[in-house]
């Protein structure tokens, strides 16, 4: 390489103005990465350590690392079905939730992509739900299952036409975990709308069009145009819906705190009684480590599925 | 012919029909927690509810603004969420700046992090958060529940910040290089205001979701005197009995105001939301 001075001059300088690059980028994301690191990354590797061993009060107030117990925190809950059960709730409530909120997202977009009277103006009061604070959201919906003088059992009692009449929702152990995904279903419809709806802008109307002609059904056109095109708005917003709805703790905590007789404890549930109400810490992080675990499972297989059923 | 248009009667009364039914199950428990809000105790507890209330009371609301709890509450949570937000926002102004104009190999891993810890749940590092903000001395204090909760919303905040900044041209940045602007003043100088829409977006949105915020506040903060609004109402006036006209009332005051900042600041909000979503 026999250069002349200009160019390797003007080389060099490249060189220094992308290694100062590299020094200003990284010091852009220094905040966000010790933010993340420490709170984020540090806590969650510490918990799954945590996991492992025998952590209770006494290790937190005298500043004692936990010692390794042999498995013993998540045998303990195995064998007591803690940890089954849980997991089971925990898949019906995800697994209900997202499939009606899908379901009736999926409708109201539609109705609301068809330009009906005031659409604009519905579509954004469509938000309340979504702004409310979750716990807000709980109170609300736990006054309408309230038992006695709620809302919801006396339309029960009118509708069952005076046969039930103290219903509550809260108070049964087969009906606990549908007040749960009502609550849920209402506060997450207004976003998977929301995202839904700009899928939907995507969609080429010509085709739309030009399928209509050709004599295709509304159904027909729903399945084989307009799904296939918005692929990757339903993976997302499935995919966020899921995530949500396995990390949903404060609206079991005002509506339910887990019961009744366990009914609705939840792995968000359990986790947050065994570290905080039994101060077993190592127990708690067993029970998340599980559930961490369950999570990435669930949206690691759900997105094979979706992305290989479509391509 | 007739058939069809039939046909078409009945289905646009049936779309009509199933908005309605969808919107009265979005709107009517809000309406329900305002009229709630506005009856007397005796006239919510009677059988057969009442739609409007007969004697329009603010007993609640009074009761509220004079306990010296709830407005202690309100204003932690105001404190919390503002501080939160703002600090939000310089990170992900930063950060996101950072990933969208540079394409180093560890920002790949950077962003992969960060959208894995995303997904993570908050209890499953609150145990150990709690352990380490204990050893910092930062357990009972705003300060270490500010900076929680915003690492929980920085993730996402930076590549939403990251894609209002994908919108704006590089030439901009050669341009002031050319004229030899130092790199943090063309960011600041040049690039921020042409992205204020997604600051706002950005600012908004880490609002809402740290008003939001339970959890953290439920475990790192003790005393009552530093409690935010959701933990004071969950501890405070959800109790044995409970006096639904206050909790209603408590709740439409929590409410109200983010729904007017989300009518208010919808435009950019929707953009940043859709925009995370539908690009991915």
């Amino acid at each position: 390489m026999h250069s002349s001075p200009a160019p390797r001059r003007s080389w060099l300088n490249f060189r220094s103005r992308k290694q100062q690059d590299r020094l200003f980028c990284f010091c852009l994301l220094l905040p966000a990465i010790i933010l993340c690191v420490a709170f984020i990354l540090i806590p969650i590797v510490d918990s799954v350590a945590m996991s492992f061993t025998d952590y209770k009060i006494a290790n937190l107030t005298k500043n004692r690392p936990g010692v390794w117990n042999d498995f013993a925190n998540y045998t303990r809950l195995w064998k007591a079905g803690k940890l089954q059960s849980a997991i089971s709730i925990t898949g019906t409530f995800v697994a209900w939730t997202v499939g009606l909120t899908f379901v009736v997202s999926m409708a109201l977009a539609l109705i609301l992509n068809s330009e009906p009277v005031g659409a604009r103006f519905l579509r954004s009061i469509m938000m309340i739900p979504w702004v409310i604070p979750t716990v807000i959201a709980g109170l609300l919906w736990a006054w309408i299952y309230a038992n006695p003088y709620g809302l919801l059992q006396y339309l029960v009692n009118v509708f069952s036409k005076g046969e039930i009449t103290d219903f509550g929702i809260l108070n049964s152990k087969n009906t606990a975990l549908w007040g749960v995904i009502i609550a849920g279903l209402w506060k997450q419809v207004p976003l998977m709308t929301l995202l839904l709806l700009a899928g939907m802008q995507n969609v080429p109307d010509d085709i739309m069009e030009a399928a209509k002609i050709d004599g295709a059904g509304y159904f027909t056109r729903l399945i084989h145009i307009m799904i296939p095109y918005m692929r990757s708005v339903i993976a997302v917003s499935v995919s966020m819906c899921i995530i949500e709805n396995f990390k949903q703790y404060p609206l079991f905590a005002t509506l339910t705190n887990g019961g009744p007789v366990g009914a609705t404890t939840t792995l968000a549930v359990l986790s947050y009684n065994e570290a905080f109400v039994n101060n077993n810490y190592g127990s708690g992080a067993a029970v998340t480590t599980v559930w961490l675990l369950v999570m990435i499972v669930v949206v690691l297989v759900f997105n094979l599925i979706f992305r290989r059923g479509n391509d | 012919m007739n058939n069809r248009s039939f046909l078409r009667i009945s289905s646009s009364l049936f779309k009509y029909l199933a908005l309605a039914v969808i919107f009265l199950f979005l709107l009517f428990p809000v309406y329900w927690m305002l009229v709630t809000s506005l009856k007397t105790n005796v006239e919510s507890y009677r059988i057969v509810p009442s739609l409007w209330p007969e004697n329009i009371s603010f007993d609640g609301f009074n009761t509220l603004f004079r306990d010296g709890k709830f407005l202690v509450y309100y204003k932690n949570n105001l404190i919390v969420s503002a501080i939160a937000a703002v600090i939000i926002c310089i990170i992900s102004i930063l950060a996101g700046y950072a990933l969208s104009r540079f394409h180093f190999k560890w920002n790949v891993i950077l962003l992969a992090t960060f959208s894995f810890s995303q997904m993570m749940p908050v209890i499953s590092r609150l145990i150990s958060l709690y352990s380490i903000m204990r050893r910092l001395g930062l357990t009972d204090s705003h300060l270490g529940l500010v900076l929680a909760i915003s690492a929980t919303q920085v993730p996402f905040s930076v590549s939403l910040m990251a894609s209002f900044f994908d919108a704006i041209p590089r030439d901009l940045e050669e341009a002031a290089w050319v004229d030899g602007c130092g790199r943090l003043k063309t960011l600041l100088r040049i690039i921020m205001p042409l992205v204020v829409p997604g600051i706002l977006a950005v600012g908004i949105y880490s609002f809402l979701m740290t008003w939001d915020d339970y959890l953290h506040a439920i475990t790192l903060v003790r005393s009552p005197q530093l409690w935010t609004l959701s933990q004071g109402l969950k501890l405070t006036y959800l109790g044995e009995v409970s006096d639904w006209q206050l909790i209603n009332s408590a709740s439409i005051l929590g409410a109200v105001p983010m729904i007017i900042l989300f009518f208010f600041f919808q435009k950019y909000m929707i953009k940043g939301l859709v925009a995370g979503a539908v690009k991915g």
